[in-house]
């Protein structure tokens, strides 16, 4: 008779080629026994070799054909088919570390009343290149700042227990139909239901998505509106304030009123006030920004924190302007739903493989 | 693919893999080179169930128990499981292998194709939504020759 599995580790991938074969090999060399876990590879309509290669080294292959429906909706089918009581959601571009898993096992063994960890980004991004490491030192901010208890549902790699998962209701796969904030939002429902989430800092792993400057700006452009739109600022800044959004519009929102205060009093300076006026909002933004620049400097050195400085502006603007974006959009449009199709679908209840995306 | 008949353990009726360079022990993209057309037809169509698939990778002295096959196929109840076994060379336990499953599919690549490349080869040919990968252990040599008397 086998031994009973102690832990399914949910992998969503969607054209992760490049990225998959690592990312599951680390798992296998996992320090856990082999037996003791499964792998769930859940294969997101994928055009490229991503489950050929999930059959290499995994023990389940689901493939989700058709329209594409976003890792909410990915993890959703992979936790409905896990066999063990605790489940580990790891990203499709994330290395875990030989002891990640047996940690993350130790630790909801040892607190019963604790209900998921996550883990943290790795000092180091996967990616050498200057962006991908400052990106991955963003998030990590973010992370470290807010480690414990109350953390939040890191996307990356997080495990939980499944009757948990399952009570707070899982992903919400009906608003999140692409990958941004939708941990972040099932964090605050785990929360809301009275299970508890702990970020252990020690708990690191290594991400290996190649970032950009444009693809960076477009992640923070599409994690801010997402937020204004579907979360609400205030009440996600509450509950979940090592977002990466809190971190980038924290410091631009007083930095922004300064410079519009010193802009309106400048229509009644004469011109060469204009320009200490520019340098007096810039420093106002250095000054709110000062944690996350230690914290380069303390990880990196002065250099790196210096070179970072432009690019973490030019995320910042993007970031606020995304923001105030979806707090129109919100207004104007509503909150995010799926296509109409799918609203159809599920109206009339039809019942399909893959399934229609579940109203929570 | 041909479906073998676990009534009549014949090799004729199995679909053999064409050995080349890059079906050997390394590369991902092993069974990349195969002709589309050989490959399993694609899921089509609304269904309101996932159908599902159920590969077991037998490479050179490897075997699966019955026991562990049995276990596996419960899984997928409900509806049509597709079977197939993917072996490296000559399976050891065929007839165990037959009588636990009613219809299988075989799948015979050269002896020494890795594990890997084995479950790629097959998840290939997988017709199903839902693919379960079981792996053979390794058959220690006193208890396959008394195996393959056994089942001789």
């Amino acid at each position: 008779m086998p031994a009973p599995l102690s832990v399914s580790v949910v992998v969503p991938a969607r054209n992760a080629a490049r990225t998959l074969g690592t990312v599951l090999v680390a798992l296998r060399e996992s320090d856990l026994p082999r037996d003791s876990y499964e792998i769930i590879v859940v294969d997101d309509s994928s055009s490229d070799a991503s489950a050929t290669i999930a059959a290499r080294h995994a023990d389940t292959v689901i493939r989700l054909n058709g329209r594409v429906s976003g890792p909410a909706y990915a993890r959703n089918r992979g936790a409905e088919l896990a066999r063990a009581d605790v489940v580990i959601f790891v990203d499709a571009d994330v290395v875990v570390r030989p002891d990640t898993l047996p940690r993350m096992l130790a630790t909801l063994a040892a607190h019963p009343s604790l209900d998921a960890v996550s883990a943290s980004h790795g000092e180091r991004a996967g990616a050498p290149n200057f962006v991908s490491q400052y990106w991955n030192l963003l998030l990590r901010f973010g992370e470290q700042r807010h480690a414990g208890a109350r953390a939040h549902f890191t996307s990356g790699c997080a495990a939980v227990r499944r009757s948990a998962f399952l009570s707070a209701g899982m992903y919400d796969e009906w608003r999140f139909g692409t990958a941004g904030l939708e941990s972040l939002e099932f964090g605050q429902r785990l929360h809301g239901a009275g299970h508890d989430i702990f970020l252990d800092p020690a708990l690191e792993v290594t991400h290996l998505t190649h970032w950009t400057t444009a693809s960076v700006c477009r992640e923070a452009w599409h994690r801010s509106t997402l937020l204004a739109r579907s979360l609400g600022y205030q009440r996600t800044s509450v509950e979940a304030p090592g977002e990466v959004v809190f971190t980038l519009s924290r410091a631009l929102t007083p930095a922004l009123a300064v410079l519009a205060t010193l802009t309106l009093a400048a229509a009644f300076l004469p011109q060469p006030y204009i320009s200490s006026e520019t340098a007096i909002a810039l420093g106002a933004l250095l000054l709110g920004n000062l944690s996350v620049y230690r914290f380069y400097a303390n990880t990196r050195g002065l250099g790196f924190a210096l070179a970072a400085s432009p690019l973490h502006l030019c995320v910042q603007v993007v970031s606020a302007v995304a923001l105030c974006t979806g707090w129109v959009l919100r207004d104007a449009v509503g909150d995010i739903l799926p296509d109409a199709t799918t609203q159809a679908y599920s109206e009339v209840g039809l019942e399909i493989w893959p399934p229609v995306p579940r109203r929570l | 693919m041909i479906r073998a008949s676990l009534n009549d353990p014949s090799y004729e009726n199995m679909t053999p893999v064409q050995s080349d360079d890059s079906s050997g022990a390394s590369g991902e993209g092993a069974a990349a080179n195969h002709s589309r057309a050989a490959l399993a037809p694609a899921s089509r169509g609304p269904r309101r169930t996932p159908r599902t698939s159920l590969i077991v990778v037998l490479p050179e002295d490897h075997i699966v128990s019955p026991a562990s096959l049995a276990e596996r196929l419960p899984i997928a109840t409900g509806c049509d499981v597709d079977v197939i076994v993917a072996c490296a060379g000559q399976p050891i336990n065929l007839h165990a292998l037959q009588r636990t499953v009613a219809d299988a599919q075989f799948l015979l690549a050269p002896a020494g194709t890795s594990m890997e490349d084995l479950r790629e080869l097959a998840m290939e040919r997988a017709p199903g939504d839902i693919v379960t990968l079981l792996s053979g252990a390794l058959q220690s040599q006193p208890a396959r020759v008394e195996l393959e008397i056994k089942t001789s």
